[in-house]
């Protein structure tokens, strides 16, 4: 030890005392602090934020409104406000999905202009049979996602509507614009007889049950002599489109009739899904029935409401479908169809419109484009059903929402990690702490200690021997008034066993009526000697803590 | 139409649907998984059983044991991709169902894509005798079907019953979150249940192979009637499937000689919907308690 202390009170004749002690090098407490204070935790530029186009408002124009007739509602969720920084006005759109719907299906009525010469026959035909699935799978949509009954036996409808209209249409001459109303009246009575399970049965036990109704109907219509079961299907039936066009001019028109189709299934979606009773159903879902009930919420009869409707709607595509490819055939009862229908739902994701038109039309490309693969393009679709169900969780349309899920778990474990332990507090304790500045004290506290153990030495521990009361030298001052100022709750103090002869450590309790506890057995000879004892067992302590 | 031929008829198909129900039912009882999968797995069984008669052997009982093999391993993979990835996820039962949709498409296209349509047979593994019962002829492959799958499904029940892997399948049907905390592996025991349901589907793919043909898409028709049976029984109850297995197979023989062929499927469904009206979770709802979902 190079440096040393001059006790000052040395020239007043103090008793006991010395003229210099040789003591420790002077220790900043600045390293401490800055080292304290830095963390080596990554800190990325991802932000929190959403990023929003902000448009400007005209003033008097920000709570001007467009809504549209029957109803209240605005044509675009904008949020008007003013910028707390600049205090202009601002416009937000919150919810930009009309905008990406008026897009698409504006692109979708302009497609065929731009269609390659080669392929137009093609397309265009692949374009029809995508609006007919769309408008069944939209259907099909408002039953499983909005009203949230498991039923498997869609296209099962969508077939016997077919069969019947093409039967009566092909028996008694029917016309075509009959066909879809008769097919609704079928509908009607199917999803009748069909619904009266699903008032007892739970979602997958009815999800089973459909799927044999779907089979039983394939059976039934293979066998029956009735309904063509040596040529395959029934056909002949009068259909919307003229046999004296020309061929082009034939799938233009199936193509828009196709169309409109899918445009009036929409809007049946946004009828019942967007108004009373989605939004009655919404309150019910899946294992919260209970809850839905106990609110007034008479989830059963909605739920049959929806399957019904959707169910004339379904009869009324059947109609349709006979009238758009003169006949059916009995692969629309097959199982492949059901799980074509399903991967088109999952792929999308379930319970919404955009999931079930998006996914009809990449599996029709897939299933229409692909034709000259064969089997693989099954294959494909089920690779690509499989991989969405497996790590997605609600589809495609799902994907942003399910991205930035995982961004904030990744965000919190990261900043969990810079948890620096050892009297501080975690993240997670300081949330639940009312009194912050408990947290701020304990950092504090901790710095100090840290501090106060770079100061023990021997020369230290030797000095205080000599003398524990009085004058010592600045590391020792520094360490004594820090334990002097700990908490009553535990702290050391001594016990006069016998007056100038025995004495004990003990700890106090730090409550009034509580003994203190005896901590060791040991018996001091002197005062002096205690306090050393005393002493001791706190440097112990900050050494372990 | 001769009557007892008939109910012969019934019973045998009984026996064989009912030994996928029962697989059907512990599958879902046990992992919470509604396996849609068995179309595939029955298939890819029978042509496994094929290719062994083929290319290793065509003694009946090395046949049998290769169908069995193989929906064992078709079980397992099943399990491997639709319950491993996603038994702890949101959502699960839904999306095993569509993924074991999916993987049933894959499946029968794949096995569509490497044998082709054509229709493949077995050879008979029970020999050709006869047995006159009055004036009932019992064929071997009857004799067979019947004693073979009643003693399969026997020994996979006693096996359940005795063993400390068929303690933790029971466990896991009874309650899967209480069997989970006191130690049962939830992964594991899914691989062994699905092996086992996976190799009763695959001995049900080789009895009825000796009635019908092996083809890609053959499998639809006995899920279909493994899952109905499985249905009317209530999901879960072994018991409740044997029952249902025996009253659907009597229906079946009661409506042809009745009706005729093409109402079978009308009034099978017809009854399941009656019962489930009345119990919605089947016959086993009047029997024990069944596995909520």
């Amino acid at each position: 030890m190079t440096n040393s202390w001059r006790n000052p009170l040395y020239l007043w004749d103090v008793k006991d005392a010395v003229e210099e002690l040789p003591t420790i090098d002077y220790v900043s407490p600045q390293e401490v602090w800055d080292r304290t204070r830095s963390s080596d935790a990554v800190m990325l530029p991802v932000g929190r934020l959403r990023y929003y186009y902000k448009w400007s408002g005209h003033g008097a124009a920000l709570w001007n409104r467009l809504r549209y007739w029957p109803t209240r509602r605005r044509v675009l969720n904008i949020r008007g406000e003013y910028n707390p920084k600049t205090l202009r006005s601002e416009k937000t759109i919150v919810d930009k999905r009309p905008i990406w719907w008026l897009l698409g299906l504006l692109a979708l009525a302009l497609a065929p202009l731009f269609v390659p010469a080669d392929l137009q026959n093609t397309l265009l035909t692949a374009g029809a049979t995508f609006g007919i699935y769309a408008a069944i799978n939209l259907c099909w949509m408002l039953i499983i996602g909005t009203a949230g009954i498991y039923s498997l036996a869609t296209y099962a409808v969508v077939g016997v509507s077919a069969f019947g209209t093409a039967y009566l249409s092909i028996q008694y001459g029917i016309p075509w614009y009959g066909l879809p109303f008769i097919g609704a009246m079928i509908g009607l009575l199917s999803g009748l007889i069909i619904a009266i399970p699903a008032t007892r049965l739970d979602g997958f036990y009815y999800a089973l049950l459909t799927l044999g109704l779907n089979e039983l109907c394939r059976v039934y219509a293979q066998q029956s002599r009735l309904f063509g079961s040596s040529t395959g299907g029934l056909y002949g039936a009068d259909s919307y489109i003229p046999q004296s066009w020309d061929q082009h001019s034939q799938s233009l028109l199936a193509y828009y009739a196709c169309f409109v189709l899918m445009i009036m299934a929409l809007c049946l979606y946004r009828l019942i899904n967007g108004r009373r009773i989605g939004r009655i159903l919404r309150m019910a879902p899946e294992k919260r029935e209970a809850f839905a009930e106990a609110t007034g919420v008479d989830y059963r009869r909605a739920r049959i409401f929806v399957f019904v409707i959707s169910s004339i709607g379904l009869g009324f595509i059947g109609g349709f479908y006979t009238a758009h490819f003169r006949g059916v055939a009995f692969s629309i009862f097959s199982f492949d169809t059901v799980l074509l229908g399903l991967a088109m739902l999952v792929i999308g994701g379930l319970g919404r419109a955009e999931g079930a038109v998006v996914g009809t039309a990449i599996v029709i490309l897939l299933d229409k484009i692909l034709i000259s693969m064969g089997p693989v393009r099954l294959l494909l679709i089920g690779v690509i059903m499989l991989g969405v169900v497996l790590f997605l969780r609600e589809g495609l349309f799902g994907v942003k929402a399910q991205f930035r899920a995982w961004r904030d778990k990744k965000k919190s474990e990261r900043r969990s990690t810079r948890a620096v332990k050892g009297g501080e507090m975690l993240p997670e304790e300081v949330t639940e702490t009312k009194n912050k500045d408990l947290s701020y004290w304990r950092r504090y506290d901790k710095m100090q200690r840290d501090y106060l153990r770079t100061l023990i030495s021997s020369e230290l521990i030797e000095e205080h021997q000599r003398s524990p009361l009085g004058q010592h030298s600045e590391p020792l001052e520094r360490l004594l008034l820090y334990f002097r100022r700990a908490p009553m709750a535990d702290k050391y103090a001594i016990a006069v066993v016998e007056p100038f002869k025995a004495y004990r450590i003990v700890a106090l309790s730090g409550h009034r009526g509580v003994a203190p506890r005896v901590v060791e057995d040991r018996i001091y000879g002197s005062q002096n000697e205690a306090y050393h004892g005393v002493f001791l067992r706190r440097v112990q302590d900050l050494l372990e803590s | 139409m001769d009557f007892g031929f008939i109910l012969i008829n019934a019973l045998v198909l009984a026996c064989i649907y009912g030994t996928l129900a029962i697989g059907i039912s512990i599958t879902w009882s046990s992992v919470g998984l509604i396996n849609l999968s068995y179309g595939f797995i029955f298939a890819a069984s029978g042509y496994g059983a094929w290719l062994c008669a083929q290319y290793i052997s065509t003694f009946g009982a090395v046949v049998l044991m290769a169908g069995i093999l193989t929906g064992a391993l078709m079980g397992l993979l099943v399990c491997a991709l639709a319950f491993i990835p996603i038994h702890d996820k949101p959502s699960f039962t839904v999306r095993g169902m569509i993924a074991t949709l999916a993987i049933n498409l894959i499946g029968t296209q794949t096995l569509m894509w490497y044998f082709g349509p054509r229709a493949k047979s077995l050879p008979e593994i029970f020999g050709s005798w006869k047995i006159h019962l009055g004036h009932i002829v019992l064929t071997a492959d009857k004799i067979g079907n019947i004693v073979a799958s009643i003693v399969v499904v026997t020994l996979v029940l006693q096996w359940m019953r005795s063993s400390r892997r068929g303690l933790e399948i029971r466990a896991m049907m009874m309650n899967p979150h209480a069997a989970a905390i006191v130690g049962i592996g939830v992964r594991s025991t899914g691989f062994y249940v699905m092996a086992i349901t996976g190799g009763l589907a695959g001995l049900a793919a080789v009895l009825l192979s000796q009635t019908y043909y092996i083809s890609p898409f053959g499998g639809l028709t006995p899920m279909i009637k493994g899952v109905s049976i499985a249905l009317c029984g209530g999901l879960g109850s072994v018991r409740g499937a044997a029952i249902a297995a025996v009253l659907l197979g009597l229906n079946e023989a009661i409506t042809s000689v009745a009706l005729g062929g093409q109402y079978v499927l009308i009034t099978q469904f017809a009854f399941i919907i009656l019962i489930l009206l009345v119990r919605p979770r089947g016959i086993a709802g009047i029997l024990d308690k069944a596995r909520e979902a």
